[in-house]
C-alpha cells in the first residue's frame, strides 16, 4: 500500500507537469470532438495523429493518445443523449434511455448522470490499474513463450465470442488478420513472404495503414451509402446536476456498471465493447419494473456509461503489464510506444516508471477534465453535429492521407489505405466485422514469434503447451469459451445482449 | 439497420443465404491464393518452424471457414446480398490515388509524376473526394480545401516540422535562397486562408439553408 501511494505520487508529479497537463487536455478535447462526430472513431483518429506525437516525449505522447481514447468514449454519449446518434459503438445503448430522458426534458440530468457515472468509473478503473499493475507485472515475469502464446490464443478466442454476428465469420476474420501479419520479411530467416516482389511489402503491412484503411476509409464508404437527412434540433438541456432521488436510483447502477465494465475491459479480445451492452442487460433484468427501460430510466444511462468508461481504461492493463494489446486502439498505443523505443510489457513499469505511473495518473486527471470541460461545452458539441457529412468526409480523407504519409513518407502507404478501405467496405457488405481482423493482425506477429520460440525450446514437442500448467489452463479457457460460443443456447444469449440495442 | 435477416422473401432456388455463399467463396479464393503465395516457402519442422508453415496453415484455415460459410449458404436461411454503390468507392479511391501520386515524385511504370506537394495534393484529394457524395458543390469543396490545406500546412509543416513536402519541387528549387521555406509556407497558408474567406463571403451572399445530412448510427470503434 505505501508503495502504491508512492508510485501514484510519482505518477501525479509527472502528469501534473505543465506540458503533460496541456497534452492531456488536448487529448481529451480531441477525443470528445471525435466522440461527438459520428463517422470518425478513435482508431482512425489515433492513427491520424500518430505522426503528431513523434516530436513529443513518450510520456506526453501516450498521455495525449490515451486522452483521445477515453475522451471519445465520453463524447459519444453526449450525442447519444441529445440527438439519438451514438458517436461511438460503445454509446449505442445510451441512446435507448438517454435520448428518452432528453425528450422528457431531462437532457441535462441524463448528461450529468452520464458524466458523473463515467467519472466515478474512471476513478475506480484508475485505482484498479494502479493496484493490479505491480502483481500482474510480476506474473508476467514467470510467463515463458508458451504462456504468451496461450494467452494470445485465449485473447483471440474472446474476440471471437465478443464479436457481433456469426462466429464462423469472426474466426475467418481473425485468421485473415494473422495471415496478413505474416506478409513481409520473416524475422528469423530473413526470407520474404508473400511480397510478390513488391518492395513496399518487404517490411510487411504497417499496422496504422491497415487500421486507417479498415476504419477510416471504409467507414467513409459505408456512411456514403446511408447518410440520412436529419434536422439537428437543439433540445432544452435544463438542469445538469441530478437530484437526490436520481442519485439514489443511479448510484447502484453505476457501481454495477463499473464492476462489469472493469472486468470485461481487462479481458484480452476487446471486452470493453461488450461492457455497456452487458451492463444494460443486467440493469434491465434486475430492475423491479423492467418496463421503465427504453422510456427514460436513469439506470439505463448510469450503468452502461460507467461500464464503457471503466472498460476503456482497464483495457490498458494487459497492454502495460503483459505487453499484449487487447484491442485495436491499444495496438496503436503499441505503435506509439515502439516509435519512442519503449517495448510494451512487464519491463515498462520497472524501466519507465515515469511513463507507467504518469499515464495512470493522467487518466484520472483526464477524467476530471472531461467532467469539467464536457458539461459546459455541450452546446458547442451539439453545434458541431450540424457540420454536414458531405464536408466531413473529404476532410477525414485528407487527414488520413496526410497522417499516413507523414508516418513513413511513402506514397504507397497512402495507396494501401485506399486498398484496405475498399476491402473494409466489401467486408462490411458481406457481414464481416473488421475489428477481429485487426486484432488478429496485431497479435499475429507476436503469436508466430512465441509459437516458434516455444517449439524451439521444447525441441519440437507441441505438448509443451499442455504440460506447462499456466499455458494449459489458458488453452482450456480458450477452447471452452469457443465451444460455448458454438452452443446454440449460449449463442442466442449472446445475440440477445447485442441486439438489445 | 441491415436488410431483414431472414431472406425468406428473396429466397430463390437452392441458395438460401446468398450473402454467406458469396462470402464463403471469397474466403476460399483467399485461402487458395494464400496457399499458392506461400508455396515457395520452406515449411520447416516442428523443431524449427520455417517461414512457410504459418501462412500455409492459416490459408488452409481461411479456406475451411470459407467452405463452411459457403455450405451454410445452401443449408441455412440468411441475409441476401446487399446493394453496392459504385460511385463512392470509385471516387474515394481516385481521391486517395490522386493524393498519393502528387504528394511527391512517384515512379509508375517509367513515368514519373511531378512532386506537387501538399499544397496541390491536399486540395486535389478533398475536391475529388467531395464528388463521392451526391450533393457536392464545387465552391463549397474548394473553400473547405483551402482552409484545411492551409491548416495542415501550418500544423504539419510549420508547427510539427514533419518531413512532408509542402510545395512543388520546381517551386522549392526556384525559391531556394530567395525566401526561407518557412516564410514561404506561412505566406502561402495565409493567402490560402484569405482566398477561402473570400469564397466563403461569396457563398454566404447566395446562401441557402438546408437540412443537414448526418452519418447515421455508425459503429465506429
Amino acid at each position: 500500500m505505501p508503495d502504491l501511494l508512492a508510485n501514484l505520487g510519482l505518477g501525479f508529479s509527472v502528469a501534473l507537469g505543465l506540458q503533460n497537463i496541456a497534452l492531456c487536455f488536448l487529448g481529451c478535447l480531441v477525443g470528445t470532438l471525435i466522440g461527438v462526430l459520428p463517422g470518425v472513431g478513435p482508431i482512425a483518429t489515433i492513427a491520424m495523429l500518430l505522426p503528431i506525437t513523434f516530436g513529443l516525449d513518450p510520456v506526453g505522447a501516450l498521455i495525449m493518445l490515451a486522452g483521445i481514447y477515453y475522451g471519445a468514449q465520453y463524447g459519444g454519449s453526449t450525442t447519444a443523449i441529445l440527438v439519438n446518434i451514438p458517436g461511438e459503438a460503445t454509446s449505442v445503448v445510451t441512446t435507448l434511455d438517454g435520448h428518452q430522458m432528453a425528450r422528457q426534458g431531462r437532457a441535462g440530468i441524463a448528461l450529468g448522470t452520464a458524466a458523473i457515472a463515467s467519472f466515478f468509473a474512471g476513478t475506480v478503473a484508475t485505482v484498479l490499474i494502479a493496484a493490479l499493475g505491480a502483481p500482474l507485472t510480476k506474473l508476467a515475469l514467470i510467463f515463458g513463450p508458451a504462456e504468451y502464446f496461450a494467452l494470445m490464443v485465449m485473447g483471440l478466442a474472446f474476440a471471437v465470442v465478443l464479436a457481433h454476428g456469426s462466429v464462423l465469420k469472426a474466426v475467418a476474420m481473425i485468421l485473415v488478420g494473422v495471415l496478413f501479419a505474416a506478409v513481409g520479411t520473416d524475422l528469423e530467416t530473413g526470407q520474404e513472404r508473400m511480397t510478390f516482389g513488391f518492395s513496399f511489402l518487404t517490411d510487411g503491412v504497417d499496422f496504422s495503414v491497415l487500421a486507417m484503411g479498415l476504419f477510416g476509409i471504409a467507414e467513409i464508404l459505408r456512411n456514403l451509402d446511408q447518410t440520412e437527412t436529419r434536422d439537428v434540433v437543439r433540445e432544452r438541456i435544463g438542469r445538469l446536476l441530478p437530484g437526490l432521488a436520481d442519485i439514489k436510483q443511479a448510484a447502484p447502477a453505476t457501481l454495477r456498471g463499473t464492476a462489469i465494465g472493469a472486468i470485461l475491459g481487462i479481458l484480452p479480445g476487446n471486452g470493453a465493447v461488450l461492457g455497456p451492452f452487458a451492463a444494460y442487460t443486467i440493469e434491465k433484468k434486475i430492475a423491479k419494473d423492467p418496463r421503465r427501460f427504453g422510456r427514460g430510466a436513469i439506470e439505463g444511462v448510469a450503468g452502461p456509461e460507467s461500464a464503457n468508461n471503466a472498460g476503456a481504461q482497464t483495457a490498458f492493463i494487459p497492454l502495460l503489464t503483459l505487453g499484449i494489446p487487447p484491442n485495436a486502439v491499444m495496438a496503436l498505443m503499441v505503435g506509439a510506444m515502439t516509435i519512442h523505443g519503449i517495448v510494451p510489457g512487464p519491463g515498462v513499469m520497472t524501466k519507465n516508471p515515469n511513463l507507467f505511473w504518469g499515464m495512470i495518473a493522467s487518466m484520472w486527471i483526464g477524467n476530471l477534465m472531461l467532467l469539467i470541460i464536457n458539461l459546459p461545452l455541450v452546446g458547442v458539441w451539439v453545434r458541431l453535429l450540424k457540420v454536414p457529412y458531405r464536408l466531413m468526409f473529404p476532410a477525414i480523407l485528407m487527414f488520413c492521407s496526410v497522417g499516413i504519409y507523414s508516418i513513413n513518407s511513402l506514397p504507397t502507404d497512402v495507396m494501401l489505405i485506399g486498398f484496405f478501405g475498399l476491402m473494409g467496405y466489401l467486408l462490411i457488405k458481406f457481414g464481416f466485422e473488421p475489428a477481429p481482423l485487426l486484432l488478429g493482425f496485431v497479435l499475429g506477429k507476436l503469436m508466430e514469434e512465441y509459437l516458434r520460440r516455444s517449439l524451439t525450446l521444447s525441441r519440437g514437442d507441441p505438448m509443451v503447451f499442455l504440460e506447462r500448467p499456466v499455458s494449459a489452463v489458458l488453452f482450456i479457457i480458450a477452447f471452452a469459451i469457443l465451444a460455448a460460443a458454438l452452443l446454440p443456447s449460449l449463442r442466442k444469449g449472446r445475440d440477445e445482449v447485442f441486439t438489445e440495442a | 439497420m441491415d436488410a431483414p435477416l431472414d431472406g425468406t422473401s428473396s429466397r430463390r432456388g437452392a441458395v438460401r443465404a446468398p450473402q454467406s455463399l458469396v462470402a464463403g467463396l471469397g474466403l476460399i479464393g483467399l485461402g487458395v491464393f494464400g496457399v499458392w503465395a506461400s508455396s515457395d516457402l520452406d515449411y520447416g519442422s516442428l523443431r524449427a518452424i520455417g517461414p512457410g508453415l504459418m501462412p500455409f496453415w492459416l490459408s488452409i484455415g481461411v479456406g475451411i471457414c470459407g467452405l463452411a460459410l459457403a455450405i451454410a449458404g445452401f443449408t441455412h436461411d440468411g441475409a441476401p446480398l446487399q446493394s453496392f454503390s459504385v460511385r463512392g468507392p470509385v471516387v474515394i479511391t481516385l481521391a486517395v490515388l490522386a493524393f498519393a501520386i502528387t504528394i511527391r515524385p512517384f515512379v509508375l511504370g517509367g513515368i514519373t509524376t511531378p512532386g506537387l506537394g501538399l499544397i496541390v495534393a491536399g486540395p486535389l484529394a478533398i475536391v475529388i473526394a467531395g464528388y463521392a457524395g451526391t450533393e457536392a458543390r464545387f465552391l463549397e469543396l474548394l473553400t473547405l480545401a483551402l482552409f484545411l490545406t492551409a491548416g495542415c500546412m501550418l500544423l504539419f509543416g510549420d508547427l510539427l516540422n514533419l518531413p512532408i513536402p509542402i510545395f512543388p519541387t520546381a517551386v522549392v528549387q526556384a525559391m531556394t535562397g530567395v525566401l526561407p521555406a518557412r516564410t514561404l509556407l506561412r505566406i502561402a497558408a495565409g493567402v490560402m486562408a484569405l482566398a477561402g474567406l473570400g469564397l466563403l463571403l461569396v457563398q454566404r451572399r447566395s446562401g441557402r439553408r438546408e437540412p443537414v445530412d448526418v452519418a447515421r448510427h455508425s459503429l465506429t470503434t
